[in-house]
């Protein structure tokens, strides 16, 4: 496979377009290929900061040069070029992408959510979701987390399940209160007790990390002191 | 007829009758479960697999020995950070070359018996459970199991298992919408006899590295405990485990109580805290690492830190549920009478 096929299928990857069966042959190149994951590693740095993903951080010479591109970018979109209809955003930055190094980006995988300053109030009256969603005891929980919806027409249910299910309301994102060491240490501490499969999954998330992830630092969040 | 054939054609049927039976439980979704759950936990292997998550990927390599039921593991990553991961009963050790740091986590010892989540009948409530055939996968045949949840507080499963050792070849996770969130993918996968201890040994010099670890063991007390035990939790989930453990960069014991639907299971961490904020706010955020979700939320002098392979709002329920709950007892650490009772024998007060 050419560079330009493999330059393809990376750029599919990115957005969602390849099949799940290419992409698990992509995947067993990745690993034994240096060089495309040196190219992967550009491209998913790029991708990431273009969709604007929480987290992330170019290093400095690459960010600029992205940012510059994706300036050249929108005028070019201003203005449509005829003989280049339908280039992919991994197409225009190609030529970026394969002079930046994969030691410039600095990605943090962690993505964060938080801290948001919530007023101190009482949970509101507790509801019973368990006539909903369980023939088990009847368990009381807040109303506050949860919302009524219906259920996802896609996807294939149980004859036995209702009508309507309880579903967690979202959450709202921001910077996590947590620094990443202290979260991995809870996340090991976590897998001893998690079910074998689960145990590997939350592991290999946690060996996996990319190598510019955030800084260590053994110290609790920076507005508490440790003690009574 | 002769009456010894009269006597053995009952007995035969019913021995056809119990085969037929047993085969057909062999084949059932929870049986090919439980088959992995033991594959997993009793079998050596060593494989390399690649890590799907959030549009990124990762290739692991995973060398796994049991020896009289003790198990050591090492993990991997062969891409760029080098990371590695040894543990075994007693300590888990993380080597980070790219931050020149190594995480050592000793076993906490717990207030309950260890128990590792299982699927029983009660679980089923709240999964259903189905095969969806037998396909070839990374070359051998393997049975397609979906485990699909009932309600939105927990993901679900797709898994290819081998058919002739239980190992999953494939797992996906799926969202409460059924999108595929994680998927990992075996390219090699070797059954071993035996695993020698040179490769269970991390491949990397440490010289020069910051190691953070416990330096002593912890004084386990069921102090704190019991008042935690009693909370409302999302249908389902009941209480696995509670210990108390020294963290690394934590001063003192922090309470870890594990909580778990039969599949799932959601870690509670609690620790003292004297907080330069007003005692009148909540500060709370949530963070995601791989398909675990994290949930913090700093109150009363107390830091809650829910994390699970759960969506990100059922360690948000709980952690609430948790906070209403201290309220109006957190300045009462006293354990229940039922907790208190639970105490394994000298690690009680």
């Amino acid at each position: 496979m050419s560079n330009e096929e493999l330059d393809s299928q990376l750029s599919a990857m990115f957005d969602d377009e390849l099949p799940a069966t290419e992409c698990e042959l992509l995947a067993r190149r990745l690993a034994r290929d240096e060089q495309l994951r040196g190219r992967w590693g550009r491209y998913a740095a790029i991708g990431a900061c273009i969709r604007g993903e929480h987290g992330v951080r170019l290093g400095a010479p690459l960010a600029s040069k992205v940012s510059a591109a994706l300036t050249q970018e929108a005028k070019a979109r201003a203005a449509p070029d005829p003989r280049s209809p339908g280039i992919s955003w991994i197409s225009s930055l190609a030529g970026l992408a394969m002079a930046a190094t994969v030691a410039a980006a600095a990605i943090l995988w962690i993505r964060a959510q938080g801290p948001v300053l919530v007023a101190q109030s009482q949970p509101g009256p507790a509801v019973n979701l368990a006539a909903a969603t369980n023939p088990g005891p009847a368990l009381q929980v807040p109303a506050a987390p949860t919302q009524q919806v219906a259920a996802a027409p896609t996807r294939p249910r149980p004859s036995r399940e209702p009508d309507s299910y309880v579903v967690p309301a979202a959450v709202s994102q921001g910077p996590s209160l947590v620094p990443p060491t202290e979260l991995a240490n809870y996340i090991v501490a976590h897998s001893a007790y998690s079910g074998p499969l689960m145990r590997r999954n939350a592991l290999s998330a946690l060996v996996g990390e990319d190598s510019a992830s955030p800084q260590i630092t053994a110290q609790p969040i920076a507005e508490t002191v440790n003690g009574k | 007829m002769t009456p010894v054939r009269a006597a053995r054609e009952p007995l035969l049927w019913l021995v056809m009758t119990v085969a037929a039976a047993t085969a057909v439980a062999a084949d059932t979704p929870q049986s090919w479960l439980n088959r992995m759950n033991a594959a997993l936990t009793t079998r050596n292997y060593e494989g390399v697999f690649s890590h799907w998550q959030s549009g990124r990927v990762e290739t692991l390599r995973i060398v796994h020995r049991v020896v009289d039921g003790a198990v050591t593991e090492r993990l991997e990553s062969l891409d760029g950070s080098g990371r590695q991961l040894v543990s075994n009963g007693s300590e888990m050790t993380c080597y980070l070359p790219d931050q020149h740091t190594v995480l050592v986590e000793k076993a906490p010892q717990s207030l309950m018996p260890a128990e590792l989540p299982k699927f029983s009948d009660a679980t089923a409530d709240y999964y259903q459970l189905e095969s969806l055939g037998t396909i070839r996968q990374m070359g051998e045949k393997a049975q397609v199991i979906s485990v699909t949840p009932r309600d939105g507080y927990r993901y679900g499963y797709r898994l290819w298992i081998q058919r002739s050792t239980g190992m999953p070849l494939k797992t996906e996770l799926l969202d409460t919408a059924g999108n595929v969130i994680e998927q990992v993918v075996f390219s090699s996968l070797a059954m071993r006899h035996h695993i020698a201890d040179d490769e269970l040994k991390p491949q990397l010099v440490t010289t020069g590295f910051n190691w953070l670890r416990d330096d002593g063991a912890p004084a386990v007390t069921a102090e704190g405990l019991g008042v935690w035990t009693n909370t409302q939790l999302p249908p389902g989930f009941h209480l696995l485990a509670q210990t108390a453990q020294m963290m690394p960069g934590v001063a003192e014991p922090v309470t870890h109580l594990v909580f778990s639907d039969g599949i799932a299971t959601v870690s509670v961490f609690i620790q003292s805290q004297t907080i330069r904020s007003s005692p009148n706010q909540v500060r709370a955020g949530m963070a995601q690492v791989g398909s675990s979700s994290a949930f913090t939320s700093v109150q009363s002098g107390h830091k809650f830190v829910a994390l699970g392979e759960v969506p990100p709002a059922t360690v948000r329920f709980i952690i609430e549920a948790l906070m209403h709950q201290s309220a109006g007892e957190i300045m009462q650490l006293q354990p229940t009478p039922d907790a208190a009772a639970k105490l394994a024998p000298g690690l009680g007060r």
